[in-house]
């Protein structure tokens, strides 16, 4: 076993490459504001020009094909960038992209050779920002029960209902967007999945009041929305996987949302947190030095080494074409509940200064309170903790009559 | 990277679970551990065999010069059993004590003789006021003429019951400032008297030694300087060995959870179709892959000659946590028939209430993980 990818010459060459465009090119005006939705547009498009930068060189989503815009590398390069740029506190790409990631996986597996040249460059260049739109009022854990519906009109499909819960600040030029193509056709055969340019007429988006959304640093999606259709009429080009093919669309997107590509980077609020205690006193001592405190971070640290180590195993699991059946929403589930707990460690380790972004009193100029709200809200993204449970069981094999399998990568 | 297992270590892992299933049925080792069991090393003898007791010693000292990954895998498999030892306290950690400070002489003479399973030695370390901290070490051997004899007790000796000698770690005065060496004192020597405890506690037995002469070769590294440090050193490298057993006792009960809840059938119905039932088995699974991934890191840094410290002290605090709990979870799913000695299960929920405070417990590693994390 190797815990490490292993570093040849070459990519250590390749890492001093990436290295050297990032010391270049990752402007230090580039900062993470503790709540993602106090991205201002200015700092958007820094992160924007960033992302092209990277598109132009093919390292903003390395592994994709170059013949649709990807960097066409391998792993070990993919690696080597993943960790360069996870050192500054961003991911990649540097801004929230979710349409991009999963909707451009789900179109590799799915769409047309030319469905495929006509909508992932741009996703994959980084000309475009797409965000993905599942949930509905009506439509939570149970993602089959769209009712936002798309009916054929000549070349056209027409367009009408409400997502919610979905995309970020700031906008986007796409939505990757699941709906129902035929009201007729039973559960599960009456779904369809739509690449929508977000700039045609009927579209109106609705910035939601929530307690928080988004995530930690380069990747928070600032505030979520309403999106309303109102007799959109998009081009019949842009049904991705058929009509009424969308359930099998849908595993492959839900299987990368589940946290089955698995993931290498740091968890930077836990060495915030650390940084914290080590440098503040308590009682004319460090924080560090309470017993109290060091078994709670103990928990905090043992928690995130265990999610860092199941990332790890799905991210080997899944370039190594290994038979992935539950554990894509173990980490998920276990990613989640172990941030709620963090927020309760938390809450004993730092008392009120946790819970305010007060500029001289709050801990960490506002990210532990940040995430003493966030830690709630990103139970339920991507599917709740019950929701992940449930998959788990029908993998493991006890919850149905017939093992269920995962669902296709790119 | 690289997390799958090289093709001699899926060979091992093969034959390693095929010598579980044909010489440790749940039959066996039931009857092994019952309580008036006449033939506790009925097993130990076919292992003896198999030459794996000297994984982890040298080919120069008669080993299997294997790597600690190949330990790892090998005790995984046994950990599914839960094969009873003294394998783990003889092969594992002595022979890594013995290697990490004793003579030349001391390697030739013992280890060869450890990894043939002829010699079962066994770490007496913890006594009544039971931690693993040197200054817990109260025990004394006082100098008599050119060796020394020991006097007192050592509780809670894992693998008490089955040892050919003791490693048993003392003090040359009372002092607790002043050094820990260890003692190599064969178990038919006079005045050795062993009790095996009775009760839910796993393979464990009280060591008492009244005034037990023993000659000065018998001092670990020819003298107590330095000699709680070799076995501190051991203890690091066993632990991931230690730990890998646990996850394949995880393994194992997490398998007969699985199989048990698409078997039984309740209301109609197989139980793992219950939310609450699956509940459990999700728990489980999540105690046994937190406690693989930690072992295995461990073992891997081990292998890799990196700082792991903290690994290590991750290792046993989960695995001893995820054990003990993939237990209880496995209990929860099998309620009643969990409990009937004949079903097996049980053997392991004794066997993770005993490895739970081996080598030092949760609490006593995350204490001395803070302290490795510069806390």
């Amino acid at each position: 076993m190797d815990f490490e990818p292993k570093y040849t010459e070459e990519q250590e060459q390749f890492r001093q490459e990436v290295r050297g465009w990032l010391e270049e090119n990752v402007l230090k005006e580039i900062f993470h504001p503790a709540d993602p939705a106090d991205l201002t547009w200015e700092q958007y498009q820094l992160r924007r020009d960033l992302g092209r930068k990277l598109g132009a060189k093919g390292w903003l989503w390395p592994t994709a094909p170059a013949e649709f815009g990807g960097g066409g590398l391998d792993v070990d390069r993919a690696v080597v960038i993943e960790e360069e740029i996870d050192a500054y506190g961003l991911t990649n790409p540097p801004y929230y992209d979710s349409g991009g990631r999963l909707g451009g996986a789900s179109i590799l597996v799915w769409g047309t050779q030319k469905q495929k040249e006509a909508f992932l460059p741009e996703i994959f260049t980084g000309a475009v920002r797409t965000w993905q739109l599942l949930s509905e009022p009506e439509a939570g854990s149970d993602l089959a029960n769209v009712k936002t519906m798309a009916i054929r009109d000549g070349d056209e499909y027409v367009i009408n209902g409400q997502k919610i819960f979905v995309g970020s600040s700031l906008g986007c030029d796409y939505m990757w967007t699941i709906t129902m193509t035929d009201p007729e056709a039973k559960r599960h055969e009456n779904l369809g999945w739509f690449m929508i340019p977000s700039d045609l007429d009927g579209i109106t988006v609705q910035p939601m009041d929530l307690l928080i959304s988004g995530g930690e640093s380069g990747a928070g999606s600032g505030i979520k929305n309403t999106v309303f259709f109102d007799n959109v009429r998009v081009p019949a080009f842009n049904l991705i996987g058929g009509e009424n093919e969308g359930w099998k669309v849908a595993t492959t997107h839900l299987e990368l949302e589940h946290g089955t590509g698995g993931r290498i980077g740091r968890n930077w609020l836990v060495d915030r947190l650390f940084e914290h205690c080590r440098n503040n006193p308590r009682r004319g001592e460090p924080m560090t030095k309470d017993p109290e405190v060091r078994d709670r971070l103990i928990d905090v640290y043992i928690e995130a080494e265990i999610v860092r180590l199941l990332n790890l195993r799905n991210y080997w699991m899944r370039h190594s074409g290994a038979n992935i059946t539950y554990e894509g929403p173990q980490a998920s589930y276990l990613r989640k509940t172990a941030g709620l707990r963090m927020a309760g460690a938390m809450l004993d380790i730092l008392g009120p200064a946790g819970l305010t972004y007060d500029e001289e009193l709050g801990a960490a100029e506002g990210h532990m309170e940040a995430h003493a709200r966030a830690g709630i809200v990103a139970i339920h993204p991507g599917g709740t903790t019950d929701i992940q449970k449930v998959i788990m069981a029908r993998r493991i094999g006890i919850g149905r009559e017939v093992r269920e399998t995962a669902g296709t990568l790119s | 990277m690289d997390l799958s297992l090289t093709p001699e270590q899926e060979m091992l892992k093969a034959a390693a679970r095929r010598f579980v299933q044909q010489e440790c049925p749940k039959e066996t080792l039931l009857r092994i551990a019952s309580p008036d069991e006449t033939t506790p090393l009925e097993v130990w003898e076919l292992l003896a065999g198999t030459g794996w007791l000297g994984i982890l010693i040298p080919q120069e000292y008669g080993g299997e010069g294997g790597s600690f990954t190949d330990a790892g895998v090998l005790f995984e498999e046994l950990g599914r059993g839960p094969v009873p030892g003294p394998h783990l306290s003889s092969g594992v950690l002595a022979a890594l004590a013995i290697l990490e400070g004793g003579t030349d002489e001391q390697k030739r003479d013992w280890l060869p003789r450890i990894a043939q399973g002829v010699m079962r030695v066994v770490p007496a370390v913890t006594e009544a006021d039971y931690w693993w901290f040197r200054e817990d070490v109260r025990m004394v051997a006082a100098g008599d003429g050119d060796g020394y004899r020991l006097r007192g007790s050592k509780a809670y000796v894992y693998d008490g019951g089955t040892a050919t000698h003791y490693l048993c770690a003392v003090r040359e005065t009372p002092d607790v400032a002043g050094d820990v060496g260890l003692v190599l004192v064969p178990g038919d020597a006079e005045g050795v008297k062993v009790r095996e405890l009775a009760g839910f506690a796993w393979n464990t037995s009280e060591v008492r030694f009244d005034d037990v002469r023993v000659g000065p070769g018998a001092v670990l590294g020819g003298g107590f300087q330095g000699g709680w440090e070799a076995l501190e050193r051991g203890i690091g490298k066993a632990i991931p060995v230690v730990s890998a057993f646990q996850v394949g006792g995880c393994q194992a009960v997490y398998e007969l959870s699985v199989d048990y809840s698409r078997t039984r059938i309740q209301f109609g119905t197989p139980i793992g179709r219950f939310q609450r039932v699956q509940d459990h088995v999700i728990n489980l699974v999540n105690q046994l892959d937190a406690a693989r991934w930690t072992a295995y890191e461990a073992l891997w840094k081990l292998d890799a000659g990196r700082e792991c410290a903290d690994a290590v002290h991750l290792a046993k605090a989960v695995g001893s946590e995820g054990y003990y709990q993939a237990c209880n979870f496995a209990h929860e799913v099998h309620a009643g028939v969990g409990s009937m000695t004949e079903y097996g299960l049980t053997l392991h929920t004794a066997a993770s209430r005993t490895l739970y405070h081996y080598l030092g417990d949760p609490r006593f590693h995350r204490r001395k993980l803070a302290e490795a994390l510069g806390l």
